[in-house]
């Protein structure tokens, strides 16, 4: 079957590519972290949604690419992508509210 | 058995690609996804009360934040995102049937995993003789959410163990194994995530 | 299926009576007892003792008592009834660790479990009986003896957690290496997360107020949350392990 032989790679680039990006992020959120800054940090709105987001992003992209529920049966698709919206919509709402 | 690529694929993996291409292929078994998912919920429900009590003391909790090393937090973030893609190239290469290179890859992600421990152990450590301890509210939510996590790392290192020792073992290796070990362990990873933002970014 | 259980050696003697077909009805006996005594355990801790949710941690000496006072008749009923059923406990674990001796991961995880249990009665069940009773008979006990009844009663019961931890974990383990498939893997997996809240809910110790303490919303409501389903699958998948036993059939010693 030549669809998986060409399959192959593809599905091994994507991982690497998800990797690359996750380490981005996560390598950008030293800046926007409260820890680093040397005087008293204030709280905000702006980067606790920053955060909230970049969650969301970095879970579907482990839940879709690593744990491949890409190609995984819809129910799976949309029960993980549920815990995801629930997640961080309730932390942004209780942070916000 | 030689470790070049098969030029003929079995069945079994004929059918297992047909399926991730119809996007009806279910990784691992049942079992292991009601774990995960029921875990993913009872965290869900750990983060919501987190933040319902920061938010009752934001002040107080965002002070004690700026107690915690942000460049251990990328760190550790940053090792076990790599332990996941070790994991993940191994279910790929146990599905292509490449069961020397899964072993090794596997190998990989455990020794992230075991890197994991020992930098938070580390930080715990740290954290400790600062005079940070369980008396200050955020932190009594550090030391109980990444230890928790902790022992979920563990069990995960001990799972891949698992895993390693049934790919090792001819008659005994499976992708879906493979696979069943791999969803755990990026549910660990995908907690640590959520952990990492809102201990360590978040304010 | 008769690979599952026939035993070794000691088999029926050869005689020449007929033999009565083989019938479950000791099994059944016994199973429901399970539902039976962990019904009656949560009527009687929830309603009567008022165990289940705890009362709280925070109040003074003379909340404590008052709260005694306000509880006695209750109280007194539901442990006189414990002293009646509580050996159901005994039957209702010890029928878990005979269907664990059918699993191929052998006899020994089975004995782990009963011994867990076991001991875990007297911290998790008797204890807290004991010391509530002794504070409603005497209304008119000093009152600092009471308040130390009172969460030395609450400790003992919320503290008890390791004991049945460790037979969760035997539980789990015996599981997972079992051929035989009596309970199914996914009960191991949630027995864990059974341990693990178990673990956070140490945390009591050190917390008088807020989501750790004995009656907070992470060291209790969430675990008892896990516990309650965990129970539940634990007694219906033992009600499928009976339902599946072949009739006249003896796990290995």
């Amino acid at each position: 079957m030549t669809a998986t032989a060409a399959q192959r790679p593809h599905e091994s680039r994507a991982i690497t590519y998800a990797w690359a990006v996750l380490c981005a992020i996560t390598i950008g959120s030293w800046w926007l972290s409260p820890g680093h800054t040397t005087h008293t940090a204030s709280p905000s709105v702006a980067i606790t949604t920053a955060v909230v987001l970049l969650g969301f992003i970095k879970g579907r992209l482990v839940i879709r690419y690593f744990m491949a529920v890409n190609t995984a049966p819809r129910w799976l698709k949309l029960s993980t992508d549920a815990w995801l919206f629930a997640l961080w919509a309730a932390v942004l709402a209780i942070y916000v509210h | 058995m030689t470790n070049t690529e098969p030029t003929a694929l079995t069945a079994e993996q004929t059918d297992h690609a047909d399926r991730r291409q119809r996007g009806t292929h279910l990784p691992g078994d049942g079992h292991m996804w009601l774990m995960v998912l029921g875990d993913l919920i009872i965290f869900g429900g750990y983060f919501i009360v987190y933040m319902v009590q920061r938010a009752m003391a934001p002040a107080a909790y965002l002070q004690a934040q700026q107690h915690l090393s942000i460049t251990i937090g990328v760190l550790n973030t940053v090792v076990l995102v790599t332990s996941s893609w070790f994991v993940a190239q191994a279910v790929r290469a146990a599905a292509d049937a490449d069961y020397e290179r899964a072993v090794r890859l596997i190998y990989g992600g455990g020794a992230c995993g075991v890197l994991f421990i020992g930098v938070k152990a580390y930080e715990w450590t740290m954290k400790i003789t600062q005079g940070y301890t369980n008396s200050n509210e955020f932190f009594m939510f550090y030391y109980m959410l990444t230890g928790v996590h902790m022992f979920h790392v563990a069990l995960g290192v001990l799972i891949l163990g698992i895993v390693v020792r049934e790919l090792r073992n001819p008659r005994r290796r499976r992708p879906s194994m493979v696979e069943q070990g791999a969803t755990y362990w990026h549910m660990v990873d995908l907690l640590w995530l959520v952990i990492f933002g809102l201990l360590y970014v978040m304010r | 299926m008769s690979a599952t259980v026939v035993a070794a050696s000691g088999g029926e003697p050869v005689g020449t009576e007929p033999r009565a077909p083989a019938s479950k009805r000791d099994l059944w006996i016994v199973f429901w007892i399970f539902p039976t005594f962990f019904g009656l355990f949560g009527v009687i801790f929830v309603l009567l003792a008022r165990v289940i949710p705890p009362p709280r941690p925070d109040v003074t000496t003379d909340q404590k008592v008052q709260w005694f006072a306000s509880h006695a008749t209750t109280i007194q009923i539901g442990f006189a009834a414990v002293c009646v059923v509580f050996g159901g406990a005994a039957i209702a674990n010890g029928y878990v660790a005979y269907q664990m001796k059918r699993m191929t991961s052998g006899p020994t995880f089975a004995y782990a479990y009963m011994g867990a249990m076991a001991v875990g009665t007297l911290p998790g069940l008797l204890l807290v009986a004991l010391c509530f009773s002794a504070a409603t008979f005497r209304p008119d006990r000093e009152p600092r003896i009471s308040a130390m009844l009172y969460d030395l009663g609450m400790l003992s019961f919320n503290g008890s957690l390791g004991c049945f931890a460790t037979g969760y974990l035997a539980f789990a383990i015996a599981i997972l290496y079992d051929k035989n498939q009596i309970f199914p893997k996914w009960l191991a997996y949630v027995s864990i997360w059974q341990i693990v809240t178990e673990v956070i809910a140490t945390q009591m110790w050190v917390s008088s107020a807020g989501p750790y303490a004995w009656n907070g919303s992470i060291a209790f409501w969430l675990a008892v949350i896990v516990f309650g389903f965990w129970l539940n699958c634990q007694g219906i998948f033992l009600k499928f392990a009976t339902d599946r036993q072949p009739a006249g059939s003896r796990p290995a010693d």
